[in-house]
């Protein structure tokens, strides 16, 4: 009994320790009272076996986010961070299907999941093939959509008095969501009075709905564009933002917690602690494209940051309010916003066409041919 | 300038036993009788000891065939000193004669 014990406790510790589980079961040949050798066996499983199940348990994680920061920097400099950030959402819904199959969610849910992600891939690889030219639209664009966030809020789904879902085919989407983090990471390099209408009638529409997550994330990341690059247009933008988060603040939420959606990120380990774990490694994945953008240029970094500080700012609004943990909990809009808003970040030098060398925004310094060569 | 964390009486017993042996090795249940500690403490504690490298261990091969071989300690210079500075509570009390008296 006392070296079956042993051999347990021998096979669950990390490979580095496993000379000591062999010491502890070859010891107890020294011990010549069998009952003292039971308990010299049970002793060391009490002292040594937590540890190394908690280990054990972690170990899955810590390799994953181990490969996906090593694959952002080998296969980020190869494919940048747009593909990288596709490779991590593939990661954190896979982590999110997980944990809603532990926690026992209905298999519709890891439908629309898995469905989602598939579109967003598509819309991905859509939105990535338009040539970075066309950013110089994206002030229009920022606006546009913005209006869209806003008819939201004015004639959008209600429930419970609030309003910032619509029904499109019988699935109901969450539009500040999905557009929100794509709109926040293209005004980081898009701070233009367009762009900056954009902001503020974003901001208006988050105090409408009301949605305190989303004007938190617009907060945060805002404050992070104007500790990168502060400007009138980008202040303007934050102070809008704010008044937004405190006009939310202020007014009742009383919509309650959804199973699956809302607060997953702490509510998962008091289901399983693998639950919880795949919650947490699958949300930090979400921030691993950061890493690969903040290698590029000032312009790009400042993207790349913004981006980071958007998906940061709602996971942690959604473990602390009842608003959708994105991606890993249950929602495709989420997924969608995730996939959309990678499209802002810059694509490896190869693939670049037209003249990226010079920000979406600004007009090309020259156009003679020996300024291009320099540059290029 | 950073702060170590004190020892508990545990590791300083342990420590004390090792230190006794001198430059001879000790067994797991040999230093769990001389220390007063149970397995599921010696254990973690000599893993941080040679971690932190205060311990060195050898596998020695056993004197009579048909036995397992035996995981051997012993203090390393370092870990000498650290047993000096660390004797057990009772016997820094007895020395400086605040040992409570029984009855």
């Amino acid at each position: 009994m006392a070296d079956l014990l042993c051999r347990a406790l021998q096979f669950i510790l990390p490979p580095r320790l496993r000379d000591w589980g062999l010491a502890i079961r070859y010891e107890l040949a020294e011990i010549p009272d069998d009952t003292q050798a039971l308990l010299f066996a049970l002793a060391s499983v009490r002292g040594l076996a937590p540890r190394a199940l908690g280990q054990l348990l972690m170990h899955p994680f810590v390799a994953l986010l181990g490969a996906a920061v090593r694959a952002s920097r080998g296969f980020g400099a190869l494919h940048g961070p747009r593909a990288v950030g596709a490779l991590c959402a593939v990661g954190a819904v896979a982590l999110g299907l997980v944990s809603m199959t532990v926690a026992g969610a209905p298999v519709r849910y890891l439908g629309v999941n898995a469905g989602a992600l598939v579109l967003g891939l598509l819309l991905l690889a859509l939105v990535s093939r338009i040539p970075e030219g066309a950013g110089r639209l994206s002030g229009a664009l920022i606006l546009g959509l913005s209006v869209l966030l806003l008819a939201t809020a004015l004639v959008g789904l209600r429930i419970e008095g609030i309003s910032r879902w619509v029904k499109l085919g019988g699935v109901v989407v969450q539009p500040s969501l999905v557009l929100l983090p794509f709109m926040l990471a293209a005004f980081s390099r898009t701070r233009t009075p367009l762009a900056t209408t954009g902001m503020v009638v974003a901001a208006l529409a988050m105090a409408l709905q009301p949605d305190r997550a989303m004007a938190a994330m617009m907060t945060a990341t805002l404050a992070t564009v104007v500790a990168t690059r502060a400007d009138r247009l980008t202040c303007l933008a934050l102070t809008a933002s704010l008044a937004a988060f405190m006009v939310t603040l202020l007014r009742p939420d009383a919509l309650p917690a959804a199973p699956f959606v809302d607060q997953v990120l702490l509510s998962s380990f008091a289901v399983h602690a693998l639950a919880g774990l795949a919650v947490v490694a699958g949300s930090a994945l979400l921030l691993v494209p950061v890493l690969i953008g903040g290698s590029y240029d000032e312009e790009r970094r400042a993207t790349s940051l913004a981006f980071g500080s958007a998906w940061l700012a709602a996971s942690l609004a959604a473990a602390f309010s009842n608003s959708p943990t994105p991606v890993v909990g249950y929602g495709g809009s989420a997924i969608l916003g995730y996939l959309l808003s990678l499209s802002t970040l810059p694509r490896p030098v190869s693939a670049r066409g037209g003249p990226a060398i010079a920000p979406p925004d600004k007009p090309l310094a020259s156009r003679d041919s020996h300024s291009r060569i320099a540059l290029a | 300038m950073p702060r170590t964390r004190a020892l508990s009486n545990h590791a300083r017993s342990v420590l004390a036993a090792l230190l006794d042996a001198g430059a001879g090795w000790s067994h797991g249940y040999e230093l769990c009788r001389l220390a007063d500690v149970k397995s599921g403490t010696l254990y973690p504690l000599l893993i941080r000891l040679e971690a932190q490298g205060y311990l060195e261990a050898e596998w020695q091969q056993p004197a009579e065939g048909g036995r397992p071989p035996r995981h051997a300690y012993r203090l390393t210079k370092t870990g000498v000193q650290l047993a000096r500075d660390n004797p057990p509570e009772r016997k820094v009390a007895a020395r400086s004669g605040l040992r409570t008296a029984t009855t």
